[in-house]
């Protein structure tokens, strides 16, 4: 369980202006869900997500992992970014073989594990190519294979499919629900794409900008597994996405407001 | 395709080079200049192969190598760690910025005499010349390597459990190493250059003084030798720095 | 109101020539080397070499070449640079030969040249000349190759001709780059006037050194180096000014430490 606990952030401008950029949230989240975390470009829900793996800490408030306090990033929170960030200098076998290493696993056992995780991932043949010998959807699969390998708790996804074109978009969507049906583990994900949050998630975090707030939590009630082309015909779906998108029409901020 | 492309340009830019050649070789067989003072290129690229075999030039080549060696092996190790240890560490960052603002400009052959004076006229104060004029453009590009290392590549790896004095050996100098590598290039070319004019202003031996050696007595043919040869010493170098650049930086874009 | 920060920021490199000197100050007490006078015995002899005729004419006379070597370097490296950066045929026939080039120390053509035109002040301005075009050739070259495509697109549609997309577009848009490789050339200028001095042994900074050296005067030796240090400081913070007005529009050169400790 993860739990956060009046976080606010202050970011200090080039301006010397302090930029509120996340005030006062609340917000706990169960062992196994589906949580998006949705909201426009500015409203720090990115830097919520940092905070959780613990890559920034909060100006005020405290995160918590399973009544612990995080102080820091840890295994047990994988993060997966809209970047990749996968290692230049490393194959894809050296990328996903990186974490279980790091864990202490012998070379033989960690090439065993990562060779199937990246089967997993739909790269089987890909193992020994470097990043830059690669789509962007598929450096993207490579960075999920190096998170999931060592076996985190949580996958935090930063705008993971942000910088990818539509069409493989919606495949890695369909393949991440796949392989989270396996062993449901936590997700926190966050994203600006209400379709994507609703088709993932069982609980969308609404939020809103300038300063960054929760404006509301919505349960997505609708059946797993999920399919896509079912579930754009259903009209609970359908009824969920323009009930969200209608809110944030509703509160309209200024495009222009820093 | 590729390849005939690339050979097109190989040969276009062979044209220059055969036209200096050229215009040198007219020069002297029409008389426009004696061979007093422009030797022929023949005659000097036989002087250069004659001389190749020769022990004394061994001698020359082998006390110009050493002292190129020294230097920019000194200059790179204390580059690279300058500059790491700068971008990682704020207060070493508050200390070192200022001060390399103020030596990075100053002509470091400037300090050639002082070196003179208390390092002696052996091979000490030329590397230490050479390391002092190299050390700043590899220092300079680690440090903007690795200060631009992304985040997230380290943030990953912090995630993966690597610790945190580990981070800097497992993230930011590999991913800081195309930048390390340009600035040893640049390095590199300056400690041709510097060793050869430290061996020039004064020295008992080396390429440089051999120059200088054949000038006094007005040797043109042998003035040219030690030229190309530092010339071609530096190409070989640059190609081998390229070579090794080329294999580590495989796994990067545009390497 | 300056802030205590920028102050300190401001006075950074003063403070780091202070703290330089005072180790040399200490290490020059520590050796109690003759021919290893102290920071200040240097700086006392400062005032004297700036005061005599004969040093002062010698220094202003080697600038006076650095100069004109530098600015006919940059008239003829600019254009060269941009039009190799901007055409595959002509980088392709120079490039090759630049590298040859390159490695070669152009202080050390110094002999050559004074056997071909003489110890005047033209072999002088030649070299220099020689040192500098290089980095300018190498800067705009690349300067010019990182220009939008795209940019020159919308030049040709507004109806540009070659020549003036080149003048217009490209030369502004490489300007940083070219700027860039002008410092390292003055940087550069200065050295190779003080080597190229050096070697021929006939006048300027260069020449006083080794004098001074032969001589035994060491601290006027250690005083030259000062003089000469202060200009290639000097010229080069003047440089900085200037560069950062000409490309205020440009990014932000890079000053940003950055820790991830």
């Amino acid at each position: 369980m993860i739990e956060i606990d009046r976080v606010s952030q202050i970011f200090q401008t080039s301006s010397r202006k302090d930029h509120l950029a996340l005030s006062d949230i609340s917000l706990t989240i169960e062992d196994g869900a589906f949580v998006s975390i949705l909201g426009p470009s500015g409203c720090g829900k990115s830097t919520l997500l940092y905070i959780v793996g613990g890559f920034v800490s909060p100006t005020s408030g405290l995160a918590k992992m399973k009544g612990k306090a995080i102080t820091g990033p840890g295994p047990d929170r994988g993060p997966v970014f809209q970047e990749f960030a996968l290692f230049p200098w490393k194959t894809v076998l050296g990328n996903v073989m990186y974490g279980p290493r790091q864990q202490g696993v012998r070379a033989a056992d960690a090439e065993a594990q990562s060779k199937a995780l990246i089967e997993m991932v739909g790269l089987k043949g890909y193992e020994n190519f470097y990043p830059k010998e690669l789509s962007g959807g598929m450096k993207q699969r490579v960075a999920l294979a190096r998170t999931l390998a060592y076996h985190p708790e949580v996958l935090l996804m930063d705008e993971p499919f942000g910088a990818l074109d539509a069409h493989t978009r919606t495949r890695l969507q369909n393949d991440l629900l796949n392989i989270w049906e396996r062993d449901r583990k936590t997700v926190l994900f966050v994203t600006h794409s209400v379709e994507e949050a609703v088709f993932l998630s069982d609980k969308v975090v609404m939020m809103s900008k300038s300063p960054g707030r929760i404006r509301q939590v919505i349960d997505i009630d609708l059946p797993r597994p999920r399919r896509r082309t079912e579930l754009l015909l259903d009209p609970r779906y359908q009824k969920y996405v323009v009930d969200i998108e209608r809110m944030f029409d509703d509160s309209d901020e200024p495009a222009s407001n820093p | 395709m590729k390849t005939n492309a690339l050979t097109g340009d190989v040969l276009l830019g062979l044209v220059p080079i055969a036209l200096v050649i050229a215009l040198w070789q007219g020069l002297v067989s029409f008389g426009f200049a004696p061979a007093t003072l422009l030797p022929p290129p023949g005659l000097v690229f036989a002087r250069l192969l004659q001389q190749l075999v020769t022990s004394t030039f061994h001698h020359e080549i082998a006390a110009t190598l050493i002292r190129l060696f020294g230097g920019f092996s000194i200059a790179v190790i204390l580059g690279v760690s300058i500059g790491i240890a700068a971008a990682a560490n704020p207060a070493i960052n508050a200390v070192v910025r200022p001060i390399v603002r103020v030596l990075a400009p100053l002509p470091k052959v400037a300090l050639y005499p002082a070196l003179l004076l208390l390092l002696g006229f052996k091979h000490e104060s030329k590397i230490v010349l050479v390391a002092a004029d190299a050390l700043f453009p590899i220092l300079l590009s680690t440090y903007y390597g690795a200060s631009t290392v992304e985040q997230k590549l380290i943030w990953s790896a912090m995630a993966a459990g690597t610790p945190r004095r580990e981070i800097l050996f497992k993230v930011v100098l590999p991913a800081a190493m195309p930048s390390i590598l340009t600035g040893c290039r640049i390095g590199l070319v300056i400690s041709c250059i510097v060793v050869f004019l430290a061996e020039m202003i004064t020295s008992t031996d080396g390429l440089g003084h051999m120059l200088v050696t054949a000038a006094r007595t007005f040797q043109a043919v042998d003035m040219f030798v030690p030229l190309i040869t530092i010339s071609l010493l530096g190409l070989i170098l640059n190609g081998l720095l390229q070579a090794l650049r080329s294999y580590l930086l495989r796994g990067f874009p545009e390497a | 109101m300056m802030s205590a920060a920028t102050l300190l920021k401001r006075t950074a490199p003063v403070l780091a020539c202070v703290g330089l000197l005072a180790v040399w100050q200490f290490a020059s007490l520590v050796l109690k080397n003759d021919s290893f006078p102290t920071a200040i015995e240097a700086i006392r002899a400062v005032p004297s070499i700036l005061t005599d005729k004969d040093a002062l004419i010698n220094i202003l006379a080697s600038l006076r070449r650095m100069a004109i070597g530098f600015a006919l370097a940059l008239a003829f490296s600019i254009p060269l640079g941009l039009m190799m950066g901007r055409s595959r045929a002509v980088a392709a026939f120079f490039n090759p030969l630049l590298m040859v080039i390159y490695p070669v120390p152009k202080a050390a053509l110094m002999p050559i040249i004074m056997l071909w035109l003489g110890v005047g002040d033209v072999s002088k301005t030649l070299v220099i000349f020689l040192g500098v075009s290089l980095p300018v050739i190498y800067h705009s070259f690349e300067g010019a190759k990182a220009v939008e495509e795209k940019m020159l697109w919308s030049g040709a549609a507004m109806g540009l001709s070659a020549g003036q997309r080149l003048v217009r577009i490209v030369l502004p848009a490489a300007l940083p780059e070219i700027l860039t490789g002008c410092r390292t050339g003055l940087v550069l200028a200065l050295i190779t006037m003080i080597t190229s001095e050096m070697i021929a042994r006939q006048s300027g900074a260069g020449n006083i050194l080794f004098n001074a050296l032969d001589m035994g005067q060491y601290d006027t030796v250690f005083a030259m180096i000062i003089i000469v240090g202060m200009m290639g400081i000097c010229l080069d913070a003047a440089f900085e000014r200037i560069r950062a007005r000409l490309v205020r529009w440009s990014e932000p050169q890079f000053d940003m430490p950055l820790s991830f400790s």
